[in-house]
């Protein structure tokens, strides 16, 4: 069985103020600790786990992995490889704040086995960086990708967010043609969401915060949409493009129903349809583990219509979407059987492609996704 | 226990005057239940009644009491709803006693809905204890009190009791004067049984259930039975009495208050006002049953999923078993599918059974706006009554119409007078008579059309006064009226579920607030909703609900699809109280956004 790996590493220099992922500014006195404390997470799940296959990826994301000192960092990267078998050629990412990494660094992880960086660049606009509490300027991101090519790192992706506070679509344009200019493999491009407990949701509650207005940020989504094609990157899932050949495996396996073991405070498993999450207290974490404790809890029971729905929902990322076989294969019924009425009504209001492949959106459903993966929910 | 030493009451009490506090009091000081067993307001059971501090349903309990004169009696009391919406369920209950307690607050007065229910009191020959409540209050007033209910009501006040259901105080007097003023039931055991049924309710283990007045006769289990107006023969298997929790006895005589349970299945066989008597020896002569009661306000019940209508249909079933003022019929809208037409007393009545289908039976429904009955006569002579705006013939086939008129009286200090003329003269109220209660208090009476009551008369009425208004209506006659259909279109279809029928001079307003509420009510859509009032082809006002732009997922943090899960299954929740109707969402507010029209 193949099988994916994600590692967490949940410390941040600074929090950003859109940022409500499982990450913590300050925590620097438990960097050693936590560092041994996943090594040895890393160990007891592989000798639990490991021998159901091989990992065909691994994911080491945060908070900002790159935050850690490189030998820590290197120390986990090894213990990945040494606990669980690899397949040949298998995808190894790190994420990296273009504001903590130099060339040692990057030749440093990669050195240690990783083969591809996803920097988080948000913008080129130095301005907008600051006001959404990013570390780094604009040449740092340039640097650093000059610098991971130097390094030797043949896949990298950029990250990049529309709809930010102050944002216009010229802003959005040219941080898009700047991105393609520096001819990275892989694009990422988040709408911002203001969530509950951000510097951001404290500001729009005091009505500090003035987002682009909806037409304008939906200009900027249909921008990004069809200027990344033209420059080479294709869509292969909402919101994600790719040169051809460099979809980010991990990325899909979390769409296509792939089982993923996650190791770290707040990481999550899929594994044997069952969904688990580690504790977020990385005292916590460390303690539990320390005394030999696996760390998860929220087991969630693998009930079929729930696995459906997910199988529907999160298939429905991709320009694949949702493979008929696949369906049949994995629940032993047609997906018309389940969902007969919800793929009429969404074809007809144009926002599912029908036919004998599968079930896709359409490029209006992919602008209105959450209404229709809601409409899969039984 | 000898009938002489029965007595059967009421309470009649405007609300808060404190009809729930004394019946606990009286309760707790005859013993019939131990403090331990005491909860505040042991009468009002059900849920929905403790949380808006109102009585629906009648409740009945006996109390045993032994009097100063050293002899013990049997007191039944049957509680009564105070809301003018339920006057109906007050005359079933009084025809089942001898005496009513009248409970006046000595800080306020009476009030318009007591009056109603006094005069009916009078009206079934029954003896009216006056009871001023309150008097610990600083601000009571019971002289003044005692002189109103002389005035207004006529009632002799000298042997009012002044208590405070609160402290305590009066409470035996009150029972002492139970016991001496309110006379024994006439009733003689050795007739043939007449029951009569004032109540009903269903129990899944026991079947209907009925609560009953012996007037002659007696019952106990084992014995054959028949309902004199279905015929409907059955054997009692239960017989007892309320404390206030069923509790079995060896037999009801003439003159006792109890309830009867047999071999009855099916809600139909078990009318309220019917008369029970023996299978063998039947008594001649049914008792008099109750006036007929008539829904004054229609309204339309959509299940959301059309999977539940009859689930739906069951549980209105249910409800009417309990509440004979509830009437449905099958409807279909264009719309909203296959629901019911249901009748109700008014509009807290409709309120109610609405909360108590979704609440008892888990049924997610959709409202639609009440509509009284209008008499449409038509230019071939046939006079129809609709209850539904749909229904409306065309403006071409429609002679004149005529609406409902309700005599409205109105109590209120002197200081509001000019606010409940200006209320009611916006709402097309015609002025009748104006009277002095007192010096402070006047009683005014109009004329209002009654789909004007429906619409917020209340509310208004309430604000303007500072809450000091009280009213009670009653169906008056019906008139002449201008009336036009107002239709909604969304989306360039007419929503025949939000039609609504209006007087032609605040149509075009009415149209214009309509379409302005229903704009903020309708969320955003994937497409542009445009909201147009009409009359007749004429488009009155028209609004736009602007599309949302998009709705995308954001990043996917770790392979969290629990979270991602969480997100979607909010968004679908909110989603499940909406009807599609052709392709827009429509939440159940919209349909009753017209009563927001002001």
């Amino acid at each position: 069985m193949d099988y994916e790996l994600y590692l967490h590493i949940p410390f941040c220099r600074q929090k950003c103020f859109y940022c409500d992922f499982p990450s913590w500014a300050g925590q620097e006195h438990y960097m050693e600790a936590y560092t041994e404390a996943l090594c040895r997470e890393i160990a007891m799940q592989s000798s639990l786990f490991a021998a159901a296959g091989q990992a065909v990826t691994v994911y080491i994301g945060g908070g900002t992995p790159t935050t850690l000192p490189l030998p820590f960092l290197q120390r986990i990267l090894r213990t990945v490889q040494r606990c669980f078998p690899l397949a040949t050629g298998a995808e190894f990412s790190v994420e990296a704040n273009p504001g903590t990494v130099d060339a040692a660094y990057l030749a440093g992880i990669l050195a240690a086995g990783a083969n591809r960086l996803s920097l988080g660049v948000q913008s080129f606009n130095d301005g907008l960086l600051q006001r959404i509490g990013r570390i780094h300027t604009a040449e740092q991101a340039r640097q650093a990708v000059s610098m991971a090519r130097t390094a030797g790192f043949k896949n990298v992706s950029l990250d990049l967010m529309y709809g930010l506070p102050g944002q216009t679509l010229a802003d959005l344009a040219a941080s898009v043609a700047e991105a393609a200019d520096l001819q990275p493999q892989h694009i990422s491009i988040y709408g911002l969401q203001v969530e509950e407990k951000t510097v951001f949701f404290r500001q729009q509650q005091q009505g500090r915060l003035q987002l682009p207005d909806e037409a304008a940020a939906e200009a900027m989504y249909d921008y990004m949409t069809g200027e990344l094609p033209r420059r080479g990157f294709f869509r292969y899932e909402i919101s994600n493009f790719a040169r051809p050949g460099f979809a980010s495996r991990h990325n899909l396996g979390y769409w296509q129903d792939v089982p993923y073991l996650g190791m770290g405070a707040a990481a999550h498993s899929y594994w044997d349809g069952r969904r688990q999450e580690n504790t977020a207290d990385i005292a916590v974490y460390i303690r539990q583990v320390m005394e030999g404790e696996l760390p998860a809890h929220e087991e969630e029971p693998a009930a079929r219509s729930l696995h459906m729905e997910e199988f529907c929902f999160l298939a429905l990322r991709t320009v694949q979407g949702i493979d008929r076989q696949k369906f049949v294969e994995k629940f032993g019924c047609t997906l018309e059987s389940v969902y007969a009425p919800i793929l009429t009504d969404m074809r007809a209001k144009g926002l599912l492609t029908v036919d004998d492949a599968g079930v896709r959106l359409t490029k209006r459903g992919m602008k209105y996704g959450n209404v229709v993966f809601a409409a899969f929910l039984l | 226990m000898q009938t002489k030493n029965i007595r059967n009451f009421s309470i009649i009490a405007h609300i808060d005057h404190g009809k729930s506090t004394l019946a606990d009091r009286l309760i707790e000081y005859t013993g019939t239940l131990s403090e331990r067993e005491m909860e505040a307001q042991v009468l009002d059971s059900m849920d929905l009644e403790r949380e808006r501090g109102i009585t629906i349903k009648a409740q009945t309990v006996r109390l045993n009491y032994t009097a100063k004169n050293g002899e013990a009696y049997e007191l039944n009391l049957i509680d009564t709803p105070g809301h003018v919406d339920f006057t109906y369920e007050v005359s079933r209950s009084l025809a089942a006693c001898e005496g009513a307690l009248l409970v006046v607050d000595a800080t306020q007065g009476v009030e318009a809905q007591t009056l109603a229910n006094v005069y009916m009191a009078l009206e079934h020959d029954l003896a009216v204890i006056p009871v001023i409540n309150k008097i610990d209050l600083p601000s009571a007033e019971p002289e003044m009190v005692k002189k109103e209910i002389e005035d207004v009501i006529g009632l002799d006040t000298s042997n009012a009791v002044l208590a405070s259901a609160k402290t305590g105080i009066g409470i035996e007097e009150i029972l002492e004067a139970i016991v001496h003023d309110i006379p024994a039931p006439s009733g003689e055991r050795e007739k043939p049984l007449r029951a009569l049924i004032f109540d009903s309710y269903f129990d899944s283990y026991k079947g209907v259930i009925a609560h009953i007045r012996l007037m002659d006769g007696c019952i106990r289990k084992g014995m054959q039975l028949r309902m004199m107006a279905t015929g409907k023969l059955f054997e009692v298997t239960d017989v007892g009495c309320f404390r206030p929790a069923p509790v079995d006895v060896d037999e009801l005589v003439a003159g006792d208050v109890g309830f009867v349970a047999g071999s009855l299945k099916n809600v139909r066989d078990v009318r309220v006002g019917d008369t029970i008597t023996t299978g063998e020896n039947p008594a001649a002569e049914a008792l008099p049953g109750y006036r007929g009661v008539t829904p004054m306000v229609y309204c339309g019940l959509y299940p959301v999923d059309s999977a539940d209508y009859d689930s739906l249909k069951d549980a209105l079933e249910k409800l009417q078993l309990n509440d004979a003022a509830l009437v449905f019929e099958p409807e279909t809208s264009i719309a909203l599918g296959f629901g019911y037409r249901c009748g109700f007393l008014g509009l807290l009545h409709m309120d109610v059974i609405q909360e108590r289908l979704e609440r008892e039976y888990h049924l997610k429904l959709i409202t639609t706006a009440p509509s009284v009955i209008y008499h449409v006569h038509k230019t071939d002579g046939e006079m129809m009554a609709i209850d539904n705006p749909s229904k409306l013939p065309t403006p071409q086939e429609i002679d004149f119409m005529e609406e409902p008129y309700v005599k409205a009286t109105v109590i209120v200090p002197n200081d509001y007078v000019g606010a409940v003329m200006e209320v009611s003269q916006n709402k097309r109220g015609e002025f009748k008579t104006m009277d002095y209660l007192d010096t402070n208090r006047v009683m005014l009476v109009y004329h209002i059309p009654l789909s004007e009551i429906i619409y917020d008369y209340f509310d208004q009425l309430k604000s303007m006064t500072r809450g000091y208004a009280s009213l009670d209506y009653e169906l008056a006659d019906y008139k002449e009226a201008k009336l036009v259909k107002l239709d909604i279109l969304l989306n360039g279809e007419a929503v025949d579920a939000l039609s609504t029928i209006v007087h032609v001079d605040n149509a075009a307003y009415r149209g214009r607030q309509l379409a302005a509420n229903l704009k903020e009510l309708i969320p955003q859509q994937m497409f542009e909703i445009p909201i147009q009032a009409a009359i007749g082809n004429k488009i009155v006002a028209r609004e736009n609900v602007r599309a949302f732009r998009k709705d995308v997922l954001a990043k996917c943090y770790g392979g969290d699809i629990t979270r991602k899960r969480k997100l979607l299954e909010k968004q679908k929740e909110g989603k499940k109280r909406m009807k599609s109707v052709g392709s827009v969402e429509v939440p159940q507010e919209a349909f009753m956004a017209i009563l927001k029209v002001h």
